[in-house]
Formats: structure tokens, C-alpha cells, sequence
């Protein structure tokens, strides 16, 4: 049972998914820490994190897709491993301590600080395909409305790349987040797929690997109706409003912002990990 | 066909192999980008919608919007069989049902999503390579949402 407001979770839940939608991210690197802030255990924290994923990541993913900027077979080609992750990185979390949890998500978004400045390749898509890349058919094209052109590409290093998603998985299922940046890292620069195309691919991805995690904490009894229904509605409506701000600023302006978040955010989580506060 | 032109055809610098093979596979991939897509939006916007109808019949029948209940460590076919079952007649149907119903939705929305693409793969494109991906997944989700 919880004791927290569900006007105040609602509210919390806004900014947490305003800021994920912004940043790329997701909502549960705000959302979890604030939860867990007003009282909450981090695993609950963690389980209704994860099912929020879901809305946002289906809700931007239903854009995207419909778009063609996102490729369904390197997506549907990697869910394979970030659904084994998530189910095993959800079993660890309900056999960890409080305290690891805590130093885990802390070490995880000080990495995702450091991604935040890690530049895109931004050329050359057309990748002399190994053997396994070129059978799984991972190449495609998409108009790019910036550059007014379209843009081939062959994916790469499939090999590297799913192995790599199963521990992209594995996190998103013990932490309760979308884990974003770190797929994006991945089909950007081990599979060499451009910016768009890993961005909104990854989004894919990420509410099914969130679905994998989340039949784990249901299973638990770690999903509370009463605080998921609020946080799910209000995560939906901050990324849907953030996503059109987004437009709107520049990209410096939001990786400054979101570095002094998830630096004071990574910093505030690895020191009540080691109960220093 | 909108301007973000579909894709995932061939690889780049390669010629179709006959006419229709450059025009089928892109419309046959359009035609499941869209299906994805509209499935994932009807699921989310269902299960918004039910999550608000329950919240505000919550509001109205008790004054606040808190639902102080767990649901105790059940699989998802056992969390929407529960629902149905309240839903087709039980005496606690209430504002919860709608909360219940909201989740189970939402849960619902990247399953279906997969399902659909199992099918699609399999008959559409009759592409067996990524229909048994997308039957793998299908598979592992199942059995950790409904069998476990």
C-alpha cells in the first residue's frame, strides 16, 4: 500500500515523462528517483516505471512507424535478445538488495551523461555487409525531409550488435527503463545505422523489452494499480507535449540541461547506494 | 504514400529482379508499418481512455482518485480473466474494472503488436526467417505473461 497522492504522482509523472520525451531517454531516469524520493521501495519504483515505458515507447513508436523512418526487421531481428535480457535482468532485481539497485541506476545514468555527448556518424551508411548482416536482410532507405534525400544503408556487425542488445535488455528489465541511449549506441555505432533510423528503431524495441520485464514484477505482485494508473497517464501526456517542444529548442540547449539532470540525479542515486544520504 | 517514402527493400546499389519485385516488397512493408502502427496507437489510446473513465468514476463515487489495491502476483491471463469475470456480472464491478482493464490493455498493445507481425511475416511476406524471429518472441512473451 502507498501513501503518495495520486494528483501528486500525476504531476511528478508529467515532468518524468516531459523530461524522458526531451531528452530521449525515457521517463524513468526522473520518474524512479522521484518515486523512490517520496517514499516508495525501489522495486515498486522500478515496476511501475517499466509499465510506463510501455505507453511512451508505443505511443511515440505508432508515429515513427507509420512514418518508415523505422526499421521493423533490425528491430524485430533484435527484440529477440533484449526480451531474454529484460526477463532476466527483472528476475535479478527481485533477488537483489535495495542498495545495488541503487548504485546500479546511479552508474547507469552517469553513463548515459557521458552519451549525451557522443556524436552520431553522420556519413557513409552504405557498409560493406558482413555475411549474417546481409541474410537478415538489415539494409533499407528513408527520405530524410532535412537533407531533402534519401538515404541508403546497410546495417553491420549483427553478430556484435544482438549479444550487445541482450545487455541493453538486461537493464532496462533490472532498472525499469527504456535503456534508450544504450540501444541507440549500439545500432548506431557497432551496426553503423543512421541517427533516425536507430533512434526510432530502438523506440520500438524498447516497449516490448519493457513488456518482457513487466510480466516478471506483475508476476511479483510488485504492480500497484492505484499508482500506475496516475504515473501511465501522466508519463504519456508530459512526453506527448514534450516531443513537440522538442522541436523547438536547440539540440545544445537540451544536452546541457539534461547532463545537469542526470549528473545531479546519477550522483543522488549512487550516494543513497552507498547510504551516504 | 506519405514523403517519408518506405524502405527495407533491397540493398542499396542492387536492381530489383523483376518489375514487380521492386514495387511489391515496398508496398507489402508499407502496408505492415501502418498496421503496427495504428495497433500500437489504438492500444495506448484504449488504454488511456480506460484508465481516465476509471479515475474519474473513482473521484465521483468517493470524492479522491486513490485506488488503495495490489494485484497479487497473477499472469496476465489470469489479471484480464479476473476482469472479464467482474466485468460479466460480479457485484464488485466498480471503477477498478476500468483501471484493470486500462493496465491490461496497455500490456496487451506490443504483444498484439508481435502477434500481428508473426501472421504477417508468415503469410503476407512469407518470409520464414523473420517469421520464426517474431514466433520466438511471440513464444517467450506467452509463456512469461501467460504460462508462468
Amino acid at each position: 500500500m502507498h501513501l503518495i497522492s495520486p494528483e501528486l504522482l500525476f504531476v511528478i509523472s508529467i515532468v518524468a515523462g516531459f523530461i524522458g520525451a526531451m531528452s530521449g531517454m525515457g521517463g524513468g531516469v526522473v520518474l524512479i528517483p522521484a518515486l523512490t524520493l517520496l517514499g516508495l521501495d525501489i522495486k515498486h519504483a522500478i515496476a511501475i516505471s517499466i509499465v510506463s515505458v510501455i505507453a511512451t515507447s508505443s505511443g511515440a513508436a505508432s508515429a515513427y512507424v507509420r512514418d518508415g523512418v523505422t526499421n521493423l526487421k533490425v528491430g524485430m531481428f533484435l527484440e529477440m535478445f533484449t526480451i531474454l535480457g529484460a526477463i532476466v535482468g527483472a528476475t535479478v532485481t527481485l533477488a537483489s538488495g535495495d542498495q545495488g539497485l541503487f548504485i546500479a541506476f546511479g552508474v547507469v545514468l552517469l553513463f548515459s551523461a557521458a552519451t549525451l555527448f557522443l556524436r552520431p556518424h553522420d556519413t557513409g551508411y552504405l557498409h560493406r555487409q558482413d555475411g549474417v548482416s546481409r541474410w537478415l536482410e538489415l539494409h533499407g532507405s528513408y527520405y530524410d525531409h532535412a537533407a531533402g534525400e534519401t538515404i541508403q544503408y546497410r546495417g553491420r556487425l549483427s553478430y556484435v550488435g544482438g549479444p550487445m542488445m541482450f545487455g541493453a535488455g538486461f537493464i532496462a528489465g533490472l532498472l525499469g527503463i527504456g535503456a534508450g541511449a544504450l540501444k541507440v549506441l549500439i545500432l548506431d555505432l557497432a551496426m553503423g545505422l543512421p541517427a533516425k533510423v536507430s533512434t526510432t528503431t530502438s523506440n520500438l524495441i524498447i516497449g516490448v523489452t519493457a513488456l518482457a520485464g513487466t510480466s516478471i514484477y506483475l508476476v511479483a505482485g510488485l504492480i500497484d494499480p492505484g499508482i500506475a494508473a496516475p504515473v501511465i497517464l501522466g508519463v504519456v501526456a508530459g512526453a506527448f507535449v514534450g516531443t513537440r517542444m522538442l522541436k523547438r529548442l536547440t539540440n545544445t540547449h537540451v544536452r546541457r540541461f539534461f547532463l545537469v539532470v542526470l549528473l545531479i540525479v546519477g550522483i543522488e542515486m549512487l550516494l543513497r547506494g552507498f547510504k551516504v544520504i | 504514400m506519405t514523403g517519408l517514402q518506405n524502405k527495407a527493400t533491397q540493398p542499396a546499389n542492387t536492381v530489383p529482379s523483376g518489375a514487380d519485385a521492386g514495387q511489391q516488397i515496398p508496398q507489402q512493408e508499407h502496408v505492415m508499418e501502418l498496421l503496427i502502427g495504428y495497433l500500437l496507437l489504438a492500444g495506448v489510446l484504449a488504454s488511456v481512455t480506460l484508465l481516465i473513465i476509471g479515475l474519474v468514476w473513482q473521484k465521483i463515487i468517493t470524492g479522491h482518485f486513490a485506488l488503495n489495491y495490489l494485484i497479487s502476483g497473477m499472469n496476465l491471463f489470469q489479471f484480464v480473466v479476473s476482469d472479464f469475470r467482474t466485468l460479466l456480472g460480479d457485484a464488485s464491478f466498480g471503477p477498478r474494472i476500468f483501471v484493470n482493464l486500462g493496465i491490461a490493455a496497455l500490456l496487451l498493445t506490443p504483444f498484439i503488436r508481435v502477434v500481428a507481425s508473426v501472421f504477417f511475416f508468415a503469410l503476407a511476406e512469407r518470409n520464414w526467417k523473420y517469421t520464426l524471429f517474431t514466433l520466438f518472441v511471440a513464444s517467450v512473451l506467452t509463456y512469461s505473461l501467460f504460462l508462468r
